[in-house]
């Protein structure tokens, strides 16, 4: 589980750009390492890092969906994904995985667990 | 980890319909009872087998038909086993034993092994390019097939052999459907629907061999023919063998369980051997096997409460029904359908219109009906014979008669378990329980709870009457009539638009706001949609909302499943140049683009482009987008006309590409495609566009409401007029009334059907003033819209409206937003590892 990760820890940050690099509700991708990330900010300033595949069974990207409070509709099959924890909402399920992501100095940081590839996803 | 041990193990064999389903109920039941193991013979975890018909006839992907991906069954804790074939049961030792080497021992088992096709005892058989139509690889193997040979016969007129005929003959083969009885579908059809269904078909271009009983296949490996048992023969290269199924019952026999026909279960789907349950088209109950998945739904539902200690009602056998699945053919059947001696019968035969429908009734009450041609009743139907309904004067109004008549609640009389979504298994429990917990008052909300209604919608009509039944007063029924946008709202398009206009709200967020949406920032149904109305309403105030746009109208290209897209530049008209051809070629080699394809609607589209790339490409192409992923104006299909055409009584490509000029990027609620033609004969296809205009000599014809994607429509005559004046009126004015009260997403045909062509006609043809008040505020709209792309023509446009517009559409000369849009980010280290 990634709960059981320590967030300075055990993983390692990268700076992926600056807070004015993103649009409002609009997702943008980001290459760390071998992983596709999708950054969202939604209208209340809040930051949220995601895998960037979809979790429907036609596979896909997510940085293109439609972000609405911190739900995201899924651009390929239109499920509801929370953004705090990657998990998919009722009647579907399913769990993208998220990252710890924050904001130091106006530079946005996404943390990458260090065994990552590893057990990430429990 | 410790848990998981004490769960008792469950184990499966057969990873089809009937048993996942069974394992699904569990999971809701009892999440934590059991440890799960599932074997499956099939490389591919659970999918929906009824939908190979749309496999075959390649209007849906294997991908789109898997119900129960990989990850589910890991979210679950299950242990998969694909590929795997089980070989032995020990019911002693209580263990399975698999062609892998694996034995798992188990606490409870369940044989869900499905059936297989059955093969014609006859000599030949056994020859090359002969097959049953069961799995995806018999699917795989029919379209290669296809590929390589004409001829194909299929060996069986019910059911799955129609839904295999129709699906070769659209991959292009000759198909002859071999029939052992004269009519079709005979142990659903009477005489009469098969005639009606078999004359449908060959207009289709389905051939028939009926009352012929296949003796023999010929040929030297492979097969080159059949012979029948009167002599005659039949040429063919390839037989689909639909002539029933056989179910897998041999392990289960092999191990000391006792088989029938189907393994024999009573009525809580146990077996002869201790703590053995059989499930799905594999078992038999009282004498019956059978083969379609409402009654295995049934089954799985009970089987599951009996594993979790549930307290069950038992299982005691189901009324089936049968819908045909080819598009155009509207074919139901449920319960009785054959005329006797002690039924009474309500018909209603039409051969002009062909439809034909049947009720039968014992001492009153329904027992069973036919529907052909027109299935609109065939959810009530199936529910009226479910429970024996009486027939009653308003029933019978509903069927053979004309208005909508109110038929009373009879969902009070249906079982807890009966299945009402038949696409998603739910039952009507679970859906009064979801109603009565979570307090779901809209079909909306029952969706996105259970899931039921959420495939073909065939199943709403009973839906909203068990919402009726359980909500009593507080149902409220013009609430449920008039369809909320979506779930974050009760308001219908029409109160939602009504109060825009009077309190004057501008912005979405305004509107979400001041009509108290329960979700703040809205969803994916109401964002585009109240981005389009208010647009609409207000075409110099409204600033297009970017982040409300689908991702295809916010990237102005298609996007693919590969996360590459398509751009598809204009052509107006179909009309090209040498030099934009050159350009296009030009651009297609620098970018490598996967492939250059003529679309349906006379342009290119560069298929394969990465994200990033797209706006480099608009900038070298400098031409206008084709806008073929808009809710607007795609293409205006032209002909050759009277510029060349021998034909011609008309400039069909003059016009064409003057109407593409004037109508193209302006916000529609649906995608709307036009088409221009020189005369009759109408080479550009008038009778399936939104709007379809046909040149006479002296005249245009303006058709009006067509459409030739999912339910295809023919455009209906809206009215002639003599100038071309008159018809861009005409044409302004109609795309404007469409706009100003469509919903967002319904096309026109679904428009015009709502409201009626006469007051389409009284609106723009008969009322002169309204038709110049609506041309006026079409004029006001176009003066806004502008091309995304292509800045000097952005610039061309402006200075021609004499206005500049909010910038969104400078994607190309704004770098700052075009890099955020399109291009990705990458990553660098930080040293020290921020605190957090
Ligand atoms: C490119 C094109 C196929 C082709 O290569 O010919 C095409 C491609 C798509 N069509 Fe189409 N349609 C294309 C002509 C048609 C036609 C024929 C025509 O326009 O003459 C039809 C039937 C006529 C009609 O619409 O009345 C057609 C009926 C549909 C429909 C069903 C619409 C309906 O109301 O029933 C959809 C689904 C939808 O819109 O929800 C659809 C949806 C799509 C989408 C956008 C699916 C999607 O959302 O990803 C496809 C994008 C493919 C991709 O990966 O890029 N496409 N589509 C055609 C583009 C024409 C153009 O130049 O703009
Ligand atoms: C083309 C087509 C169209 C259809 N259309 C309709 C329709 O419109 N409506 C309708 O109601 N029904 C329809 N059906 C029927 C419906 O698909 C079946 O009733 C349903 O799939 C049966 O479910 P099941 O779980 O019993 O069997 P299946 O879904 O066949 O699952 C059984 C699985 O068990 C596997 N298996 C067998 N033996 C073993 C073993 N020893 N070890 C491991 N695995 C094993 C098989 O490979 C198979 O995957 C259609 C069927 C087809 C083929
Ligand atoms: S529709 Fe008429 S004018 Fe146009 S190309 Fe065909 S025959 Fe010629
Ligand atoms: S029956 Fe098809 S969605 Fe419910």
């Amino acid at each position: 589980m990634m709960s059981s990760l320590r967030p300075d820890q055990d993983y390692t940050y990268y700076r992926v750009g600056t807070v004015d690099d993103f649009i409002e509700r609009i997702g943008r991708k980001v290459k760390v390492e071998q992983a596709d990330i999708a950054v969202f900010k939604t209208s209340e300033g809040e930051w949220f890092a995601l895998e960037n595949r979809s979790p429907g069974p036609r596979g896909g990207t997510l940085a293109e969906g439609i972000v609405s409070g911190t739900l995201l509709y899924d651009p390929i099959c239109d499920w509801r994904i929370r953004l705090t924890d990657g998990e998919v909402m009722d009647p579907d399920s399913g769990k993208v995985q998220t990252y710890p992501i924050h904001i130091e100095e106006n530079e946005v940081r996404i943390g990458i667990p260090k065994s990552e590839g590893g057990e990430a996803n429990g | 980890m410790e848990e998981t041990q004490q769960r008792k193990r469950l184990v499966m064999i057969g990873n089809g319909m009937a048993g996942i389903n069974t394992i699904e109920h569990i999971l809701k039941l009892a999440p934590n009872s059991y440890h799960i193991t599932v074997f499956g013979s099939e490389p591919y975890p659970n999918y929906n087998r009824i939908q190979l018909s749309y496999v075959l006839e390649k209007s849906k992907s294997v991908e789109e038909i898997i119900l129960n991906d990989y990850t589910w069954y890991e979210a679950n804790g299950i242990n998969l086993y694909t590929g795997t074939q089980v070989t032995t049961i020990d019911i002693q030792q209580k263990t399975v034993e698999a062609d892998n080497g694996v034995k798992v021992a188990y606490d409870r088992l369940i044989i869900a092994t499905g059936s297989r096709p059955f093969m014609l005892p006859v000599p030949g058989v056994e020859k090359q390019g002969i097959i049953g139509f069961r799995d995806i690889a018999d699917c795989e193997h029919m379209l290669q097939t296809a590929d390589q040979y004409k001829k194909a016969a299929v060996i069986g007129g019910g059911l799955l052999g129609l839904e295999a005929a129709k699906g070769l003959s659209k991959l292009g083969m000759d198909v002859t459907v071999v029939h052992l009885f004269k009519e079709l579908m005979e142990r659903q059809l009477d005489p009469t629907a098969a005639r009606m269904l078999q004359t449908e078909l060959e207009s289709q271009g389905l051939k028939f061999a009926t009352g012929k009983q296949t003796a023999q296949f010929l040929g030297e490996e492979r097969v080159s023919g059949i012979r029948f048992a009167d002599g005659t023969e039949l040429e063919t290269e390839f037989v689909v063998m639909a002539a029933g199924i056989k179910p897998n019952v041999e392990l289960a026999q092999a191990s000391g369980i006792e088989v029938n026909r189907g393994i024999l279960v009573d009525d809580y789907m146990r077996t002869s051997a201790a703590d053995v349950y059989a499930i799905g088209e594999c078992n038999e109950h009282r004498g019956i096997s059978y083969g379609l998945v409402a009654p295995l739904f049934e089954q799985g539902a009970v089987l599951a409460k009996q594993l979790c200690e549930v307290e069950t009602e038992p299982y005691e056998g189901s009324t089936v029904s049968t819908q045909l699945k080819i598009s155009g053919v509207d074919v139901f059947s449920a319960g009785e359908f054959m005329d006797a001696e002690d039924l009474s019968i309500v018909r209603m035969h039409d051969d002009w219109r062909r439809i034909y429908k049947k009720v039968l009734m014992r001492n009153g009450r329904i027992v069973g009906g036919i529907l052909i041609g027109d299935g609109r009743e065939m959810s009530r139907l199936q529910q009226w014979i479910r429970t024996g309904t009486v027939m009653t004067e308003a029933i019978h109004t509903a069927i053979v008669g004309q208005g909508a008549p109110d038929t009373g609640n009879t969902v009070a009389d249906l079982a807890d378990e009966e299945i009402v979504c038949g696409c998603n298994g739910v039952s009507k429990k679970r859906i009064v329980d979801a109603i009565s917990e979570n307090g779901l008052t809209t079909v909306e909300e029952i969706k996105a709870t259970t899931s039921a209604c959420r495939s073909c919608g065939g199943c709403r009509p009973v839906i909203e009457q068990i919402l009726q039944y359980v909500l009593g007063d507080q149902y409220d029924s013009a609430a449920a009539k008039k369809e909320a946008i979506c779930a974050c709202t009760t308001l219908s398009r029409d109160e939602v638009v009504r109060e825009i206009k009077e309190k004057g709200l501008i912005t979405s967020q305004e509107v979400r706001y001041a009509l108290e949406w329960n979700n703040k920032e809205g969803c994916s149904k109401c964002r585009p949609a109240l981005n389009y109305y208010l647009g609409m309403i207000w075409p110099t105030e409204h600033v297009d909302e970017r982040d409300s746009r689908l991702v295809n109208e916010r990237m102005h290209a298609n996007i693919q499943k590969d996360g590459t897209f398509g751009v598809v530049p204009r052509m107006y008209g179909g009309v090209t140049t040498p030099e934009d051809l050159r350009l296009i070629a030009d651009i297609a080699v620098k970018y490598k683009v996967k492939m250059v394809k003529v679309t349906g609607g006379q342009r290119l589209d560069l298929l394969g482009i990465k994200k990033e790339d797209l706006p480099n490409i608009w900038k070298d192409l400098g031409m206008p987008s084709g806008y073929a992923y808009a809710k607007a104006l795609r293409t205006v299909k032209t002909c050759v006309g009277s510029q060349f055409c021998r034909f011609g009584t008309k400039d069909s490509i003059g016009l064409g590409i003057l109407i593409e000029k004037k109508f193209e990027r302006l916000d529609m609620p649906a995608k709307f495609k036009m088409a221009v033609n020189g005369c009759p004969r109408n080479c550009a296809e008038s009778a399936t566009k939104d709007i379809g205009i046909v040149g006479n000599e002296g005249a245009w014809e303006i058709y009006v409401g067509g459409n030739g994607g999912i339910k295809a429509r023919l455009a209906e005559l809206l009215c002639k007029v003599r100038t071309d004046e008159e018809l861009l009126e005409i044409i302004a004015a109609f795309i404007q009334h469409y706009r100003e009260t469509g919903k967002y997403l319904e096309r026109t045909s679904d428009w015009i059907e709502r409201v009626g062509l006469q007051s389409v006609i009284d609106t723009i043809v008969n009322d002169p003033d309204n038709r110049r008040a609506l041309v006026e505020r079409i004029e006001q709209a176009l003066g806004q819209v502008q091309e995304p792309w292509n800045g000097a023509l952005v610039e061309r446009i402006e200075q021609a409206l004499g206005q500049v517009q909010e910038p969104w559409n400078e994607i190309l000369d704004n770098s700052n937003l075009r890099e955020k849009m399109f291009d990705d980010l990458s990553a660098s280290v930080v040293p020290d590892r921020g605190t957090v």
